[in-house]
């Protein structure tokens, strides 16, 4: 008997463990809808957050937003479960070089018809490019990021140096800044961070990959994208005491311990450097006097074309509520909502708003350096190839010194091999 | 483990079930009490085919479909026979990967057992403050999250303001070790990814192992000790036979969590070093299943995985039991 009753215990204890489950679900509809928005990261300021629910519930009494703040590791793999679940989120942020992964997959709204209820060609141009799949309009963009460089004004004045105006210039710099500082870096540079490589492959006329016909030809090992990553190597080799294999995370606890004396970053990272020193994410707010900034300068003078970072922002094609999400999407590209990401540095989705940004010494340098960006191929694929980390090993290769074309020509076969997969 | 005083004794679970002497009475009571428990048992059973196997079916199927990430979000998907099979067996990264993760999970078990298992014995030694001392450290060990776990390690060989280069270089005056990169050379990305894995894995076993030590009878220690035999002799000849089932279940289950390893490694390559040099066979299902969007050459790997582990597995309980007997 004494068995039976063990066993009695354990089918309740599982009969009441599924009860538990079944109860979770359900929930949500009757009285109102519920709007789930995913934001990834800090970068969305709090005021825009508290601006979108605000609106739209005054528009929309009884139904709610609810903001999900994500994490942009593992972004695409949360994304594909997540999408296509039964238990969707309504409207997602994502990566901009992440979207063709899923326009091309249907994991999104299409848009086409709202296209001008939502900005139309005021929307900033290369982000809704990659926001397309066959001629249907899916993810607008939502802002963008852009890199530029900041220095140290004690270092460039005590070493006798002048803002750069040209790419030589730029490595030359950061050069000199080295040698008069042994111990620091002229410019800090992890082998991981390949988003600052690109603009020496675009300034010397090469390419990451082209479209050739169906397939797509990569062209990291042509003679001009050798050229810039071999200039790449030299700078890491020469003037970046960074590890070889590190991310380009934390930039600033090597600026304020003063090791770093020039880096490229988002310019997000002005913030970074400049938060209370006994902020969760300490930075160093007495460098401010010091802090400089301008925009990487191209091969021939002006401002490089450097990578643009950045995020477009869609609908679930799961959503059960389309003209409510639809209505928020508006409000998050509205006027009011795009001003706040300017007045925080960040580029708004809408050139008419450019303006919002400023015109401080880091404003300037950022609109200047956001009217040159560049965006990575536009395949479904390449979001695979950032996967699987083959940009990431390429530059790790490259700054601990290996051949480069030999590597450059590993990593084309690799890009090939996913694209055209 | 109540019939802990019979250790040799083959089969005292089976004489406890064994039916009471007696004949029709028993018979019906044995018929009825033989559908109810199954009747009982029949919940638990769905609820477990239902969270495990209808997954594992589900991997199956989708192993031998074309799945993508169209797939998922509702395209047909296309049956493509063993396609995924033969994609998988013929690409050389992926015989690289396997080498390297029968390689590395061989060393993370034989280091964790032989550790683990000295641990065990010292515990075992210990006076009760100390022994209390090493169970709580152990424990703080073994609760703390891989993913935390490896985070903390990856600031202790940090490149840059690691206290390990800090040590070896200001400690021990080695100047090799400034900015002394431990993760860029696979071999040692591997090496620091042993001491996170065997640190985590240790107290499992030591714990484990300090059991079954338990339960060996001093007195039978005490009469070897008598009759002669070192200390060596009397762990080999009288120790280690008996706690012989317990090591081979660590043995295995150590396996199976080396074998597919992931969080570490994952959270490693963040950090620093090369992804294509280290990457083993959890770390690539995930790149080329999860990362990549290719779901169905993801379920065939996983398939394949699973199939190595359980023949390793099989292997060596049958081994085992073989010398058992």
């Amino acid at each position: 008997m004494r068995k039976i009753a063990l066993a009695s215990v354990a089918v309740v204890g599982v009969l009441a463990a599924a009860g538990c489950s079944a109860g979770g679900d359900g929930g949500g509809g009757d009285d109102g809808a519920e709007i789930r928005v995913w934001l990834v990261g800090t970068d969305t300021p709090d005021a825009a957050r508290d601006l979108l629910v605000e609106q739209f519930e005054d528009a929309h009494p009884g139904s709610t937003v609810v903001i999900e703040e994500q994490s942009w590791d593992g972004l695409v793999d949360r994304l594909t479960t997540a999408l296509s679940g039964s238990d969707s989120p309504d409207i997602v942020e994502i990566g901009n070089t992440q979207t063709p992964a899923f326009t091309s997959a249907g994991a999104f709204l299409d848009l086409t018809d709202h296209y001008e209820d939502l900005g139309g060609d005021d929307l900033l141009p290369g982000f809704v490019e990659i926001g397309s799949y066959e001629d249907a309009f899916y993810a607008a963009p939502l802002y963008s990021g852009a890199r530029v460089v900041y220095y140290d004004t004690a270092a460039y004045e005590a070493a006798g140096l002048a803002v750069p105006t040209t790419l030589d210039e730029y490595v030359s710099n950061a050069d000199a800044l080295a040698a008069a500082n042994p111990g620091d870096s002229g410019l800090w540079w992890p082998g991981q961070d390949w988003y600052n490589g690109l603009p020496f492959v675009w300034e010397h006329g090469g390419e990451i990959a082209v479209p050739d016909g169906d397939e797509w030809d990569a062209q990291l090992s042509s003679d001009e994208s050798v050229a810039g990553l071999e200039q790449v190597q030299a700078v890491m080799q020469g003037a970046s005491l960074a590890p070889v294999d590190a991310n380009e995370t934390n930039a600033q606890v090597g600026y304020c311990d003063g090791t770093t004396l020039q880096v490229s970053a988002p310019n997000w990272l002005r913030g970074s450097i400049l938060a209370p020193a006994d902020a969760e994410t300490p930075g160093c707010p007495d460098a401010e006097a010091t802090l400089g900034v301008y925009a990487m300068p191209g091969m021939d003078g002006g401002a490089a074309s450097v990578f643009a970072g950045g995020s477009n922002i869609a609908i679930s094609a799961r959503t059960e509520h389309p003209e409510l999400a639809l209505d928020a999407l508006e409000i998050i590209l509205g006027e009011d909502f795009q001003t706040i990401y300017g007045e925080n540095g960040l580029v708004p989705a809408r050139v008419s708003l450019a303006s919002t940004l400023g015109d401080d010494p880091s404003a300037q340098a950022s609109t200047e350096a956001a009217a040159n960006a560049r965006l990575t191929p536009a395949s479904p694929r390449w979001a695979d190839v950032e996967a699987a980390g083959i940009m990431q090993d390429l530059f790790v290769s490259i700054a601990q010194g290996g051949d480069v074309r030999a590597l450059a020509e590993q990593a084309d076969e690799d890009i090939e091999a996913i694209l055209n997969g | 483990m109540v019939q802990t005083q019979v250790p040799t004794a083959a089969s005292p679970a089976v004489t406890a079930i064994a039916p009471p002497p007696g004949r029709r009475a028993g018979s019906r009571d044995r018929r009825r009490a033989g559908a109810l428990p199954y009747a009982l048992l029949a919940p638990a059973t769905i609820v477990v085919l239902a969270i495990i196997g209808w997954p594992l079916v589900q991997l199956v199927i989708l192993s031998f479909q074309e799945f993508g990430r169209a797939q998922a979000f509702g395209q047909p998907a296309e049956w493509v026979g063993l396609d995924n099979y033969v994609g998988v067996l013929t690409d050389p990264v992926f015989w690289e990967v396997l080498g390297r993760t029968v390689g590395f999970a061989a060393v993370c078990v034989v280091v964790t057992m032989v550790l683990g298992t000295l641990i065990a014995l010292l515990m075992q030694r210990l006076p009760t403050p100390f022994r209390i001392l090493v169970s709580v450290g152990l424990l703080l060990a073994w609760s703390m999250p891989a993913l935390t776990a490896t985070i903390v390690w990856g600031w202790i060989v940090d490149t840059e303001y690691g206290v390990l280069n800090q040590l070896l270089r200001d400690g021990l005056g080695l100047a090799q070790f400034d900015r002394h990169s431990w993760l860029i050379e696979p071999m040692s990305f591997m090496g620091v990814a042993v001491v996170i894995i065997v640190w985590g894995a240790i107290p499992f076993v030591a714990f484990t192992v300090f059991a079954g030590l338990t339960q060996v009878p001093d007195e039978q220690l005490e009469a070897a000790a008598l009759d002669g035999a070192g200390p060596v002799q009397r762990f080999t000849a009288i120790v280690l036979p008996q706690v012989a089932p317990i090591l081979v279940i660590a043995t295995i289950l150590q396996i199976i969590w080396d074998l597919r390893v992931f969080t570490q490694i994952f959270a490693l390559q963040d950090i620093g070093g090369i992804r294509g040099e280290t990457s083993t066979l959890g770390v690539y299902i995930y790149q080329t299943a999860i990362a990549g969007g290719e779901f169905g050459e993801g379920g065939a790997l996983a398939i394949i995985t699973m199939a190595a582990i359980s023949v390793a597995s099989i292997a060596l309980v049958r081994r085992m039991l073989r010398a058992d007997s």
